[in-house]
């Protein structure tokens, strides 16, 4: 007899799983569904459906791969991550073996980030992830709920959160949402109106109480650090940067632009490869990208992202466990210790 | 209207009051308006609309040519591998329990009404609400044993209280024990037709009948001597689900034989799915129900038990259950006659509507 609900014991391999896909697929940084289908199929993800779950859990475990897939896909997580929610969402929809399928809820809540995603989507011509959302309502996959999940006051059950996996968060952009642009004219227009009324009370407009040029300042305290937060993580692109105080007056927009065609480039920079029967149309390169002015570079082969400074104080001082490689030498191992056993397996495979 | 539209918008958005467990008081009408503003009819319709004309709207609208459209259905289309699997086919016993454990929920999935007036419309908001059985604390320790119904948004409130099976509504009052073929005339129900359902603040108070009371009444005659917030009035007959304000996944009240009272759960509202049921007449719907042990005649352990007695000498325990041909056995002669002095309640068991 299975021994508590299918939640409780489904829950961490399941995240555990998910995080590891998604994690190959930020590593692959692009966007493509091709690639997602590939890791997809490398890993044999449509197996998490089979083995012989008791009769009715079948239902209640599909239920609980959709919720859980679905909070790839909402903020805090960057771009990519969403994306690979999406594509997730989609694959785990069309693979289940619950019959009639069990649909993905979605809150209201939640409709105006997904609004919001599905905007930028279109904006940075990522037509596959479009197209898969537009497929997915057309298909009568959604159900417009109040809530994501059903709620029935269990208050005695810790409830479980879903725990934000860091290395897939967005880059922070407090310092941008404290300092937009609204507030820099704000804070001028203020300035403005101050220096007038002090101009129109006193003859000598000598006394400064407040600092002359304080919008300037900000704005420049802010470009600098997203200098330096670009250079951080780019290892110094100098084009970036020199492109970037170019556009010095809309600091917002700009931020976006970048991410935006950085996003594209990553994503057509490794094109796909037409199939065979349609050699004779291989895809080119739009090397034309308007709008952004935008200089193109190829893109740099990141092994990962390094971790945040929250992660990385974490692992410091929380520290897990690191897994070393124990070799053990059989004659001095434990009996008990039937880890000695067991071969290691290899990480990587040998490259002739 | 439209100046306090914008902070109307933000009200009707449903969100967590404390996280995963319940939500803040929101309307349902206004949810149901909200929700279907930003969606486009055809987002919840039921036909199936997946077609080609879709994908050449979606070309149209995105301005990309046909091969880059072609290009993405090849890519995103699902790969069906053709497996031989029949050879290595496993199937699994799965035990009677489960099997139908289920059954009540899939029972009604997908059908749909043979009149089309019938039909739920699109749009419609389907509620699923737990009601709880009412407390007994010795018996049930483990589990919360609930039945849960669906129901549509534009049924009133007397529809869900017709729809909630109680037992306490079919006990017969008094001691029957001279006249034992009197007893099925007084069921409570008849008797006692008062009910209310406690919202947010507001008793929803059923009316239907002239001898109906207002059994709410001392509860806030009481509580306007105490510190609480004044609690209001309604008619249960006139209230939608729609007028409705109410929190998601919060335990409400439904009160009614003077003293059974059972807590309502709304666990989950949403707009109508073209899988799920489309007729409305087969709405309220059942889809779960906690099955309660029928208890048996002591005697033979066959029959359902149908009379209580206590005080009687001829019983092995006391309060002891009989079913009724083994009651009027050891307790009544060939002529009818009682024999012997006892005490005799007819009982309705708790299993009765399994």
């Amino acid at each position: 007899m299975p021994n508590g609900k299918a939640k409780d014991r489904f829950l961490k391999p399941l995240v555990a799983d998910y995080e590891e896909l998604l994690g190959r697929f930020q590593q692959t940084e692009s966007v493509r569904f091709e690639e997602f289908t590939a890791i997809w199929r490398n890993m044999g993800f449509s197996s998490v459906f089979y083995g012989s779950l008791a009769g009715n859990e079948m239902r209640e475990f599909c239920h609980l791969t959709l919720t859980m897939a679905f909070n790839y896909f909402l903020p805090p997580y960057s771009f990519q991550i969403r994306v690979g929610g999406l594509y997730l969402l989609y694959g785990l929809y069309h693979t289940q073996l619950a019959s009639p399928k069990e649909k993905i809820r979605i809150a209201l809540k939640d409709w105006e980030q997904i609004q919001k995603f599905y905007q930028d989507s279109v904006n940075s011509q990522h037509y596959d992830a479009v197209y898969i959302i537009r497929k997915l309502i057309a298909e009568n996959a959604v159900l417009y709920t109040a809530m994501p999940q059903m709620l029935t006051f269990r208050v005695k059950k810790k409830p479980q959160h879903h725990k934000v996996c860091e290395e897939f968060r967005d880059r922070p952009e407090r310092v941008k949402d404290l300092i937009s642009t609204d507030m820099l004219q704000e804070v001028a227009n203020i300035q403005g109106h101050h220096e007038r009324l002090k101009a129109s009370v006193l003859e000598r407009s000598s006394i400064a109480v407040t600092q002359q040029d304080l919008p300037a300042r900000l704005h420049s305290c802010v470009l600098e650090f997203l200098h330096w937060q670009d250079r951080h993580e780019n290892h110094g692109d100098a084009d970036h940067l020199v492109y970037a105080e170019e556009k010095a007056q809309q600091v917002e927009s700009s931020n976006r632009a970048q991410l935006l065609a950085s996003i594209k480039t990553k994503s057509y920079g490794c094109l796909a490869e037409a199939s065979r029967s349609r050699r004779h149309r291989q895809v080119e390169m739009d090397t034309s990208i308007s709008g952004t002015g935008y200089i193109k570079q190829a893109p740099k082969y990141h092994k990962s992202r390094a971790p945040s400074l929250k992660a990385r104080t974490n692992k410091n001082l929380c520290g897990e466990g690191d897994e070393q490689k124990i070799q053990y030498w059989l004659l001095s191992a434990a009996e008990e210790d039937k880890t000695a056993l067991k071969r290691q397996k290899r990480k990587h495979s040998f490259r002739w | 209207m439209a100046a306090g539209s914008s902070s109307n918008v933000n009200e009707n958005i449903p969100v967590f009051e404390y996280k995963d467990i319940n939500t803040k008081p929101f309307h349902v009408g206004s949810f149901r308006t909200a929700w279907l503003e930003k969606l486009k009819p055809i987002d919840y319709s039921y036909e199936d609309k997946y077609e080609e004309n879709e994908d050449a709207d979606f070309a149209k609208e995105m301005g990309i040519a046909p091969e880059t459209l072609d290009e993405l259905k090849a890519i995103c289309r699902q790969r069906k591998k053709k497996q031989d699997y029949k050879g290595t086919l496993r199937i699994d016993k799965i035990s009677r329990v489960d099997h139908y454990q289920d059954e009540l929920e899939s029972l009604a999935v997908g059908k749909r009404p043979e009149d089309p007036v019938d039909l739920v419309p699109e749009g419609e908001i389907i509620l699923s609400i737990n009601v709880l059985y009412p407390a007994i604390f010795e018996r049930f320790r483990y589990v919360r044993p609930h039945m849960t119904l669906q129901m549509l948004g534009s049924h009133s409130l007397v529809d869900l209280r017709d729809a909630i099976c109680c037992i306490s509504d079919l006990q017969v009052f008094g001691e029957f024990s001279n006249t034992p073929d009197m007893a099925p005339d007084f069921i409570s129900k008849d008797h006692f037709k008062s009910a209310f359902f406690y919202f947010e603040g507001v008793f929803y108070n059923d009316m239907r009948h002239p001898e109906c009371q207002d059994m709410s009444e001392t509860t806030i005659d009481w509580a306007k001597t105490r510190d609480f917030p004044t609690f209001h009035k309604a008619k249960m007959e006139d209230t939608r689900f729609y007028d409705l304000k109410v929190k998601v996944g919060y335990p409400y009240l439904f009160c009614h034989q003077g003293d059974c009272e059972h807590v309502v759960i709304i666990t989950d509202i949403r707009l109508a799915h073209k899988d799920d049921c489309l007729d409305r007449k087969l709405y309220p719907l059942l889809t779960h129900k906690h099955r309660v042990m029928t208890r048996k005649c002591a005697v033979c352990h066959v029959y359902i038990g149908r009379w209580l007695t206590t005080n009687d000498p001829f019983a092995p325990n006391d309060p002891c259950l009989f079913c009724e041909r083994c009651f009027r056995m050891l307790h009544y002669d060939k002529k009818g006659n009682k024999l012997g002095q006892f005490l005799a309640y007819p009982y309705v068991d708790p299993g009765a509507f399994n």
